[in-house]
């Protein structure tokens, strides 16, 4: 009884380990999964980014049913360099990445057979033309510019991106989730030329710098002068005023020269021959002048007028 | 009939009373069967019960500290969201296939460097030989605003922020971070002119990066949060000299300039004690002007009695007494005697006295100065 009870429920733990073998697979978290019924897709699970549904879930055991599982997660494609004219004709490469899953199982299935691979292939001949077409729609000038208002930098790869979207939605069951430039860059023959131009800019840049310089001290130097002569103006101007203040109150003295002039002039005109006759003079006199008049006078005292 | 009857029965009798013996013979076989029978089920449920315990013991699973751990069972991840994840140390998880165990660095800080900007490199890391063009294929470069040509790399740290989307949503999340770093490098430096991008402003440059980089990782989900940043961007290597003569010059410049500033400085210094010489000398003149009048009117008024009793008395004491001083201070004195008669006389002279000094040239024409109002007589 014993040994029936444990046969049986090895038994039946057996038989529910192969059934659910048989009639039940997994979809995890990181693939989408195709059910199909004799070769003809039926059902697919997972598909909805937004609510992800992976799981247990119940099939016809095989050859009734089949299970296709796909990954589910962000593929990273970056496509090859290509050149490309922008609608003013400069020559540019550029490569992009794009992050991408799958979407559409069965139509991934039908038209890729299921090969990311294969898929690739698509990716790159859509992404390219795609990419050719919105380039030559743009000047130069929206690729690299540093005016905000013309940096058109993220519009060209949305435009990329809605060129290649609707394409692999519909005809390879592909979703791009993300495109963005990963290279931008001007053919090799260009880049000497924008080397040489380069350093033809930096050229004048050098004597811009010098002139500029010079231009900065004698600025400086100038405006030292201004500040200097404004100085000594104002200097002069200020001893001026302090000499016209003595010459004023000079004058005021001179009043008490009025009581008598004669003596005033008398005075100064005195003082004025004894300065004038200090040292190192050389002095004619003629013997009339005082005091030698004493001697013409004693010479001859009958001339004397 | 009977007879039959009895042996039947006697035969079923017989049947019965000599079963025993064979199935003495047949109970030793089948309970040596069922003992070995018996035996291998108990080795069996042994060997069945070892099985369990290994089933259950292989969903045993360490997570190390700089890692963290989900559970997939049946490809579902048991914790929907990030804080609910298996820390580390020694968990138990059904085994495969019911659940599966996916370990995420978290703790970890990632790091990644930007791909698309910087020239080819030697295998070794060095410097790689100069070649007069840049060859897209091999060599990285960024095109700024301007139209030129720079190269910059920008190296970001990261923390992931969401480990189940960046391990479970992303065949190879590392690259994807990558493309939308070289993305923003692109994107930045399409915006900044070559000598913002390499030399004056690196920081903002270095900011529109990160900035760009994050709005991506937000748009593309990656769940990441940077840490820190950093930037490496220079000319090309082609125009390198170009480039430093600029800045040699930016440098002269300076020098001249700060030459300048302090010519300016001592040019207005030396006005400004021009200026207070000028105004003390002025101060001085006026004082000494003002002091000699003021004797000079002293003089006056104590002369002035004195003249006034005898006019032509005070001034010929006067005169007498200033020709005394006079002429014995005065060096040379020719005194000419009259010629009679008014007839004509000549008299030549050479005046052969030694040169003024300064000193004395100005204090002549200070005196000069002073005179100015007064002429001698003769």
């Amino acid at each position: 009884m014993n040994r029936n009870y444990l046969t049986l429920t090895v038994g039946i733990l057996l038989v529910l380990i192969f059934g659910a073998l048989l009639f039940t697979f997994q979809v995890r978290h990181t693939e989408v999964a195709l059910v199909t019924t004799f070769g003809k897709p039926a059902r697919d699970y997972n598909t909805d980014p937004d609510k992800p549904e992976p799981g247990l879930y119940f099939k016809w055991p095989w050859p009734i049913q089949k299970v296709q599982k796909f990954d589910k997660r962000i593929q990273n494609f970056e496509d090859k360099f290509s050149e490309t004219q922008t609608s003013d004709g400069k020559n540019v490469l550029m490569t992009v990445y794009v992050g991408w899953t799958i979407s559409d199982p069965k139509l991934f299935r039908e038209r890729a057979s299921g090969s990311i691979p294969r898929a690739e292939v698509f990716l790159e001949g859509s992404i390219n033309n795609s990419k050719n077409a919105v380039i030559g729609q743009h000047p130069f000038s929206h690729f690299i510019s540093t005016n905000p208002q013309e940096l058109k930098f993220e519009q060209i790869e949305a435009e990329i991106l809605a060129g290649v979207k609707e394409t692999a939605q519909t005809q390879y069951g592909i979703k791009i989730n993300f495109l963005g430039i990963k290279k931008l860059g001007l053919p090799e023959s260009i880049t000497q030329k924008v080397f040489d131009r380069m350093k033809e800019e930096r050229g004048r840049f050098v004597s811009g710098i010098k002139a500029q310089g010079e231009a900065e001290a004698s600025i400086i130097m100038t405006a030292a002068d201004s500040q200097r002569a404004k100085i000594l103006a104002e200097a002069d101007a200020l001893a001026r005023e302090i000499r016209g203040k003595a010459d004023a109150e000079s004058a005021k003295a001179y009043e008490v020269f009025e009581k008598n002039p004669d003596l005033a002039i008398l005075l100064l005109k005195n003082e004025a021959l004894e300065q004038s006759l200090r040292d190192r003079t050389t002095l004619i006199l003629d013997q009339r002048t005082a005091p030698f008049g004493l001697l013409d006078e004693q010479a001859k005292p009958a001339s004397k007028k | 009939m009977s007879e039959p009857h009895d042996h039947h029965d006697h035969a079923g009798h017989e049947h019965k009373s000599a079963t025993p013996p064979i199935p003495a013979v047949d109970d030793a076989g089948s309970q040596a069967l069922s003992e070995a029978l018996r035996s291998s089920f108990v080795v069996v449920r042994w060997i069945m019960f070892g099985l369990v315990i290994v089933f259950l013991g292989s969903g045993i699973f360490t997570v190390p500290p700089n890692e963290r751990a989900v559970i997939l069972r049946f490809g579902k991840p048991q914790s929907g969201t990030g804080d609910q994840l298996i820390g580390p140390g020694l968990h138990w998880s059904w085994p495969p296939p019911i659940d599966e165990v996916v370990k995420i660095p978290i703790s970890e800080i990632q790091n990644v460097t930007s791909t698309a900007g910087w020239y080819a490199m030697n295998p070794d890391g060095t410097e790689s030989y100069v070649t007069p063009s840049l060859n897209p294929a091999v060599d990285g470069y960024a095109m700024t605003g301007d139209g030129n040509i720079i190269h910059a790399r920008v190296s970001l740290d990261y923390r992931i922020t969401d480990p189940i989307n960046y391990v479970l949503n992303f065949v190879n999340a590392k690259e994807i971070v990558t493309n939308a770093l070289d993305n923003a490098l692109l994107d930045a430096s399409a915006q900044f002119t070559v000598d913002n991008a390499v030399r004056l402003e690196r920081g903002a440059f270095k900011e529109k990066v990160v900035q760009l980089f994050n709005r991506t990782a937000q748009q593309q989900q990656l769940g990441i949060v940077v840490e820190s940043s950093r930037l490496d961007s220079k000319p090309p290597r082609q125009v390198n000299d170009a480039f430093n003569a600029v800045i040699a010059a930016d440098q002269e410049r300076s020098t001249t300039n700060s030459a300048a500033l302090s010519a300016a400085a001592t040019m207005l210094s030396v006005a400004s004690s021009e200026s207070n010489s000028i105004v003390s000398t002025a101060i001085t003149d006026s004082s000494k002007l003002l002091s000699r009048i003021a004797a000079d009117s002293t003089n006056f008024l104590g002369r002035l009695p004195a003249y006034e009793r005898n006019p032509q008395l005070f001034r010929d004491i006067l005169l007498t007494e200033t020709w005394s001083r006079v002429l014995a201070n005065v060096e040379v004195k020719w005194i000419m005697p009259d010629t009679s008669g008014g007839k004509q006389r000549e008299l030549r002279i050479q005046l052969n006295n030694a040169p003024e000094s300064d000193e004395e040239k100005e204090r002549r024409e200070k005196q000069k100065a002073e005179q100015t109002l007064f002429q001698p007589t003769k």
